[in-house]
């Protein structure tokens, strides 16, 4: 069997979306996506519940059909070629989807014969990835008795064991304790530097950060934002003051761009512990309902501010999940 | 088929087969089951069919194939389990996105119950012979065509039982309905010949009934492969009328309810 990571570097891009747009009934999930992933880059996929990351992930996997637009996968159309792109992509989802009663060795060896290994060779390959993802010891444990982030573990490496130029990672570190996290985040490192393109949709945004690759905001199924991680902190990432009131932020006079949301108060300043005291200062008596003060340096979190308007919440429980999560994919 | 569509096969069949291996406590139960109802419903069996003037009669004639249709039939639960339970592991969706075509991953799922199915209808007919003493007059492949033409109508009907039912319930529900109409209107609970005069003409209309004409031609009148030609014919036919409802109504991408 051909590795189909090794097609990922024959030019062009590992996955190529143009136009995309898909709806559920009344519901837009996709609006218009236009997305390219090169080889070997490692793609931040984010936005809240709701955004359309899972959406996007399942169109690209070929589990749904775009209402409109393309989609191709090292050239392939996922929904004319279904097999040929499959065979060059691996999808984790987001819930977690093992075997329970058997064996983490036969859960990986199910997947890698189905794409084609035998005998020896899937043998080989189960180990090679259970190596990396410190399955290597539990390989003859039952999936159903293995803790969240082992099962997480053995989710993950299903999606790998053919190798493939373009992997799907949605949400792989929910739920998963801090040495898995560094264990699937090595990982990541470890595949892109090999040539794996890797579409990694979190709501973690120091994730995304830590990876250092490039990064897309989705926000209402649409891309708000794409480009290198560090070049978009720099090119839109703001600084400045977040001032939480117990009750409705009061009107402040202040020569910065000032935006209200609910409670809290965000304003937009470069350097801005130099001016707290001068904040404080013009709160007067509602200074008694300040309950928090932060200062936001630039970040993808202020990138996600300025082109969303609205803060970027790390849980994602706004309560508008319409297309994440599974549901609106059923 | 290409080579690498049947090596994807094998890989679905030995993972189901894996997996039945895990649990064959109900795989066994129900193989045992019937072996236990045959020994209440003999002396019943014996008095109907020396009434109905089969020399000899012991009443296994009736309760080894009766029981082993009944039985054979509640296998639907089997079929759809295997297909249900990957939606209940999250595991579908994962296949879906994986190289296996639809096709492959329900012809897959067909391989192990079909095997499951003989095998059991093999033991209970051993057993029979060993334990309430069935004798076969006719012909042992004649027999045997027609078991293995009801193990694919049975297999062929829970497929399309997982294509039209969305949860488990539903499909343990029509499942176990459907085994026992089957069984009472086709003759596996009382001879054929004493069905009541309002099920005598719906007989026809069930499988079990052919699969009950079959066996019957064997056991009790010594036929051969020209006597089972039409029931195995028949249930052939349900087999590929079954199998154009799940053609029709299956949709990989249709979400089921595993655990409700």
């Amino acid at each position: 069997m051909e590795d189909s990571a090794t097609e990922a570097g024959q030019g062009g891009p590992a996955l190529e979306l143009r136009g995309v747009a898909k709806r559920y009934g009344p519901v837009t999930a996709l609006s218009g996506v236009d997305l390219e992933v090169a080889p070997g880059e490692i793609l931040g996929l984010l936005g809240r519940n709701g955004a359309g990351k899972t959406t996007l992930m399942s169109v690209v996997a070929g589990l749904l059909r775009p209402d409109a637009g393309r989609v191709r996968v090292l050239g392939r159309d996922p929904v004319r070629e279904p097999r040929e792109a499959r065979r060059r992509l691996g999808l984790a989802p987001q819930e977690l989807g093992v075997y329970p009663p058997l064996t983490v060795r036969q859960n990986l060896t199910f997947f890698a014969e189905l794409a084609g290994l035998r005998g020896r060779a899937a043998s080989r390959r189960v180990e090679e990835v259970a190596e990396p993802l410190g399955l290597t010891g539990l390989l003859d444990r039952r999936a159903g008795r293995l803790s969240g982030g082992e099962q997480r573990r053995v989710h993950t490496g299903m999606a790998l064991v053919h190798r493939p130029a373009l992997l799907l990672l949605d949400e792989p570190t929910a739920g998963v304790d801090v040495g898995t996290r560094e264990q699937l985040l090595e990982l990541v490192r470890a595949m892109a530097a090999g040539g794996t393109a890797i579409c990694y949709s979190t709501h973690y945004l120091p994730e995304v950060e830590t990876l250092g690759g490039s990064v897309a905001m989705l926000h209402d199924g649409r891309v708000v934002a794409r480009g290198d991680v560090k070049e978009l902190v720099r090119r839109s990432g703001d600084s400045g003051i977040e001032l939480t009131f117990s009750g409705s932020p009061p009107q402040l006079a202040l020569p910065w761009p000032v935006v209200r949301d609910g409670r809290v108060l965000r304003l937009t300043v470069e350097q801005p512990h130099l001016v707290v005291e001068r904040v404080m200062g013009a709160l007067g008596a509602a200074a008694g309902e300040l309950t928090n003060l932060r200062i936001a340096q630039p970040s993808l979190e202020s990138v996600f501010l300025r082109v969303t308007g609205r803060r970027y919440d790390s849980e994602g429980t706004d309560g508008t999940d319409g297309t994440d999560g599974g549901e609106g994919a059923r | 088929m290409s080579e690498g569509s049947w090596g994807r096969i094998v890989a679905l069949v030995r993972q189901d087969l894996r997996l039945q291996l895990r649990d064959p406590a109900p795989l066994v139960v129900r193989t045992a089951m019937p072996l236990l109802l045959m020994g209440f419903m003999q002396p019943l069996f014996r008095t109907a069919l020396r009434a109905d003037r089969v020399a000899g009669a012991t009443g296994a004639e009736q309760a080894v194939p009766g029981m082993a249709v009944m039985f054979t039939f509640f296998l639907v639960n089997l079929v759809g389990f295997a297909v249900f339970r990957e939606h209940g592991w999250r595991t579908w969706d994962r296949l879906r996105a994986g190289p296996a075509r639809p096709a492959e991953l329900l012809a897959a799922r067909v391989v192990v119950p079909l095997g499951v199915a003989v095998l059991q209808l093999a033991v209970v007919f051993l057993a029979g012979g060993l334990l309430y003493d069935l004798r076969i007059s006719g012909s042992w492949p004649a027999l045997v065509a027609v078991g293995a033409a009801l193990a694919l109508c049975v297999v062929m009907f829970g497929m399309a039982l997982v294509s039209l039912c969305r949860t488990v319930n539903q499909l343990a529900v029509f499942a176990n309905l459907a085994a026992l109409l089957f069984a009472g209107l086709g003759g596996a609970l009382t001879p054929l010949s004493a069905l009541p005069d309002w099920a005598r003409p719906l007989a026809p209309g069930m499988p079990s009934y052919w699969a009950m004409r079959g066996f019957n031609a064997v056991i009790i009148e010594g036929g051969g492969a020209a006597a089972v030609l039409l029931p195995v014919l028949v249930l052939l036919g349900f087999s590929a009328g079954f199998a154009a409802v799940t053609l029709v109504f299956f949709r990989s991408e249709d979400r089921k309810v595993a655990w409700s």
